[in-house]
């Protein structure tokens, strides 16, 4: 369809972003890259050596290593876990017919638009906390001892902050998505006598797929950097029962100002990061052809 | 856009060259923390621009993390972004012998460096040299419920041991009436949990490092002491102690559910305070307990200004500094809003001063920092100089690290002793990588 | 829909999804009824939901302390001023991947999302080197390279699947008239594709307000914007939570109402492609 110049044309107009991003990726990463070689902590200049693969070896073999990486995974298939299908029910109930849908449209999207610092600290000090917080308060008024979230579920806790700031963002996709369902199928379905339950197997879910696959893409791209509301809620504590990668990163580069091995650590968080990429791409690029 | 660029660079020019030259016209960014007395000094600051005409002060106020990791970068690349930085005793060693800092000797005869609390002193001079003037000292100490320790049928003496207040922790807990006997640090940090378990840790007789730099995490010492620790959280302590820092505590405390609080010195002001608190009438005071061996669990803390070198504005962040460190400016703060609020723990004359003296947390205050001493901070010799910290640049890292070891012993994820073999095996990894001994 | 409901079905869903409304925003309500408490009712138990004695006073502290105009104007400027940057970058490089696929064109959109995954924390570093020595440091110019750069990806690929959805017959017929290629994307296709560019600037403007990491790091005090604001009330000594929700409220009022107020904008182009 395309001629020869409209392929130039088309060229030229993709470069200023192809040339800005390469260079926003190159620059910081050969730095990256370099300083990772080197002893560099920048609390102590002018004692800058050659390291070898040094760093590497250290980060790879620090105990905290596997259990950031487990956090990790945990933390993105947590919440992505809680915004789907919870989206998936907010998105079914928002589709019918009640009184006052543009308000409560409002009241789930408001989420999106808190600061993660924000939420997270009204979360750990009005919520969460095991004496003043909120749902200390409804336990001990049932009766129960209240549950002390951050120091007995600290990432479950995280997830469930993390999961509610992206909610929105996930019911208001598949909402959208939802809304384009061809109504002359499901009423077809329904003649058929195929009840509620099939009818969402068989109708609503594959149409959803696709805005399923764009919001797991979405997500995994901020969730894999998760770092604000960590530091705000458990510091990565208790242990390392909530240190995820970026957060060792933290730890290591800015912490401690050991810039050689927070690059080193940067740069094994970058090369996992692509992994997960490109497996999601794989599993899900198909579904985003079509 | 451009304009605006144009303009900045034109108006960072000629800052630089009217600095070099004379007072007129200089702005000075100054960077602190946002506690009660930096921003009272903010609330202040026309007070220091009417006696400098051609000075205008920029603040920029961040929470003690963010401000930290703000101003290390900035200075250990030369960012030249500060005029004035805040700084702990933590920073101020590393960096004076690191030549980050400027010299404070000079400044004029009558700010008074000889007013200056020793101990405070000591921990902002390297070789000889003062890097950093003292805004506010700190150091840490008992506070009780009067109240609560009289129907226990107990009284505090002025020197509590470990075992009198183990004994007066388990006579205040009253779970069901939601009074705990004794509230600490857990949340796990280098600033938070560690600072306070360092120092108890000193008055068990325990040391970071022996004098080859050797961590010293498997000595019975620290064993005594992260047993003792964790025994009076579990038992006597509020729910969710490992997640509790400064702030936690305070509030706990305020609200009458703590018998016991060992925290900062600074948080006497608070706790005494009618408007916030609701024990303020029954609150006692008593040193940092102790185990008889010499020395006393007290850390040593001062919040301090310190001028970056090669910054542009030397003169006006010299006088600015001494504006908010002098005499006159603790003057000015009890008149406007009461001896009470002035920033305490810095001078000797403070505390020579009558009507500080009926100030009911101001004897306890001096008792505590002047029975502290970073240079000698423990029962055996060490190699570092601090308190509550190791005055190494790997210490926030390490520090950090093993306070989250020893929060999830506190939360019942691991044993004492594992948390004590992780902790040796994490420091001694980080201390052979930093190449230590040196 | 020609589906008869009945009113006692509505009334039942209208029940659930409120609750469900009330209890998601809940949190941010909380926050703003906080604001207005005293420090000490703020941390009262059992909890004061209404009954307690109303006050401005956090909101006359914030102000007098902070210069709240300053840090706010701070924000619109960076967080517009990289939406508005990136889309003029993006617009074009959307457009021809759209209409003019290659081979590689997926592959070259899958890795402007990678760049995404740069761990900023790891690369903050070098970053600030290059700023001290270009003279950037504390300017917003710098801050809307940075945040253009960091949210170029989600504009590029919003954009992307925007435009895929447009005819290709438009154009064709544009083409047939002649037209050159300019005039291609300005007479055929901006007024089709105006939904899905309100709506990316939409959403990037909501990111880059709320970007919390370089906007901190990046500057001291002239440029900095309503996350610094926010980091000089988290918890300092003493009690501060109603200090807090007076400031958080102040940092995140501007933005949600515009987000409610272009709400429909927004959620008609925040598809990604997902609706077809």
């Amino acid at each position: 369809m395309s001629t020869k110049a409209s392929r130039t044309a088309a060229r030229l107009m993709i470069s200023p972003a192809v040339i800005l991003l390469l260079g926003w990726m190159i620059v910081p990463l050969s730095m990256t890259l370099y300083f990772s070689f080197l002893r560099y902590n920048l609390l102590m200049p002018g004692m800058e050596s050659w390291a070898g693969f040094e760093n590497y070896h250290y980060f790879f073999t620090d105990p905290a290593f596997m259990a950031a990486l487990r956090n990790t995974l945990a933390l993105v298939g947590g919440v992505l876990t809680i915004t789907v299908i919870g989206g998936i029910l907010i998105a079914l109930l928002l589709d019918q017919p009640f009184w006052g849908q543009g308000i409560v449209r409002l009241l789930v999207l408001a989420p999106f638009f808190v600061m993660p610092t924000v939420s997270a600290l009204v979360w750990k000090n009005m919520f969460m906390n095991p004496v003043n917080g909120v749902f200390a308060w409804l336990a001990r008024s049932v009766g129960l001892q209240p549950y002390d979230f951050l120091t007995h579920a600290p990432l479950a806790s995280i997830i469930g902050i993390v999961a509610w700031q992206w909610l929105p963002f996930a019911a208001l996709i598949l909402l959208t998505a939802l809304q384009s369902l061809n109504s002359e199928q499901m009423e077809a379905a329904e003649m058929d006598g195929a009840g509620p339950l099939a009818r969402f197997w068989f109708i609503t879910l594959p149409h959803l797929a696709r805005a399923i696959t764009v919001v797991i893409l979405i997500q995994t791209i901020f969730l894999l950097s998760i770092f604000a509301e960590i530091l705000v809620t458990t510091n990565g504590g208790p242990g390392t029962a909530s240190t995820n990668l970026t957060f060792l990163v933290y730890m290591q580069s800015l912490l401690q100002f050991d810039v050689g091995l927070g690059s080193a650590g940067g740069v094994v968080a970058i090369i996992l990061a692509n992994i997960v990429a490109i497996f999601l791409m794989r599993m899900i690029g198909k579904n985003l052809d079509a | 856009m451009k304009t605006t660029f144009r303009a900045l660079l034109g108006a960072t020019a000629l800052c630089a060259a009217s600095g070099a030259a004379a007072q007129e016209n200089v702005t000075l960014t100054v960077a602190t923390v946002n506690n009660g007395d930096m921003i009272r000094m903010q609330a202040l600051t026309s007070d220091f621009t009417e006696k400098h005409p051609g000075i205008t002060v920029e603040w920029v106020t961040l929470e003690e993390n963010v401000l930290r990791q703000r101003v290390t970068t900035d200075i250990a690349t030369r960012g030249g972004q500060y005029d004035v930085m805040t700084i702990g005793t933590y920073e101020v060693p590393i960096w004076g012998a690191q030549g980050w800092l400027i010299s404070l000797n000079d400044l004029p005869e009558e700010w008074d460096a000889d007013d200056l609390l020793p101990a405070i002193r000591d921990g902002l001079t390297v070789d000889g040299e003062l890097y950093a003037a003292p805004f506010y000292g700190e150091s840490s100490m008992v506070m009780y419920r009067r109240d609560l320790m009289e129907a226990a049928g107990l009284e505090m003496p002025d020197a509590p041991s470990w075992d009198f207040i183990k004994q007066a922790a388990a006579a205040m807990t009253d779970r069901d009436a939601e009074v705990y006997g004794i509230c600490l640090r857990g949340k796990a940090g280098w600033g938070e949990n560690m600072a306070f378990i360092t120092a108890m840790a000193n008055s068990y007789g325990a040391r970071w490092f022996d004098e080859e730099w050797t961590p010293q995490f498997d000595s019975p010492e620290w064993r005594a002491t992260l047993d003792d620790y964790l025994m009076l959280l579990t038992e006597y302590g509020p729910p969710g102690a490992a997640n509790n820092g400064f702030n936690e505590n305070l509030a706990l405390f305020q609200q009458g559910k703590c018998g016991m609080w060992i925290d900062a010195t600074v948080a006497a002001s608070f706790v005494t305070n009618p408007a916030d608190s609701t024990v303020a009438d029954s609150v006692g005071f008593a040193l940092a307990p102790d185990n008889g061996l010499g020395k006393r669990s007290n850390w040593l803390w001062a919040w301090s200004l310190g001028i970056p070198a090669g910054s542009q504005k030397v003169e006006a962040a010299k006088q600015f500094v001494a504006w908010a460190t002098s005499k006159e400016y603790t003057a000015l703060v009890a008149e406007r809003e009461g001896w009470a609020n002035v920033p305490p723990g810095t001078r000797q004359s403070l505390y020579d001063n009558p009507e500080y003296a009926s100030v009911p947390f101001a004897r306890m205050t001096l008792d505590s920092i002047n029975a502290a001493d970073p240079t000698n901070p423990t029962v055996d010799p060490v190699p570092y100089t601090g308190v509550q910290f190791v005055a190494i640049p790997e210490f926030q890292g390490i520090g950090t690290a093993v306070g989250q070891q020893f929060a999830a012993a506190l939360a019942g994820q691991a044993t004492a002793e594992q948390a004590l073999a992780n902790a040796q095996a994490l420091t001694a990894r980080e201390m052979t990588r930093a190449g230590y001994p040196k | 829909m020609p589906r008869a409901v009945t009113t006692r079905r509505k009334a039942a869903t209208t029940l659930i999804a409120w609750t469900i409304g009330l209890l998601i925003f809940f949190p941010i309500l909380w926050t703003v009824l906080t604001s207005f408490k005293s420090e000490s009712d703020a941390i009262a138990i059992p909890p004061k939901f209404l009954n307690f004695d109303w006050t401005l006073a956090n909101y006359v502290t914030v102000q007098e302390r902070s210069n709240y105009f300053r840090h706010f104007w701070n924000s619109v400027v960076i967080s517009f001023g990289s939406t508005l940057i990136g889309l003029v970058i993006a617009i074009p490089a959307a457009w021809s991947m759209a209409f003019v696929p290659g081979r590689r064109t997926r592959d070259i959109l899958m890795w402007m999302l990678s760049t995404k995954m740069l761990p900023a924390v790891g690369v903050l570093v070098p970053i600030y080197l290059l700023a001290r020595d270009t003279g950037l440091l504390d300017t917003r110019i710098l801050l809307v390279g940075v945040l253009t750069l960091i949210n170029l990806p989600i504009i590029v690929w919003m954009l992307y699947t925007y435009f895929r959805e447009i005819p290709g017959e438009i154009l064709e017929a544009a083409r047939m008239d002649g037209a050159g290629l300019r005039a291609e994307i300005i007479h055929a296709l901006t007024p089709m594709a105006i939904p899905g560019i309100a709506s990316t600037l939409l959403l990037n403007v909501i990111l880059a307000w709320n970007e919390a990491f370089w906007t901190l790091n990046l500057t001291a005090a002239r440029s900095a914007p309503l996350t610094a604001f926010i980091a000089s009330y988290s918890s300092p000594e003493g009690l501060f939570y109603a200090k807090l929700s007076a400031a958080s409220t102040m940092a995140i009022a501007p933005i949600l109402i515009l987000g409610w107020f272009s709400q429909k904008q927004l959620v008609r182009g925040l598809t990604f492609g997902a609706v077809k």
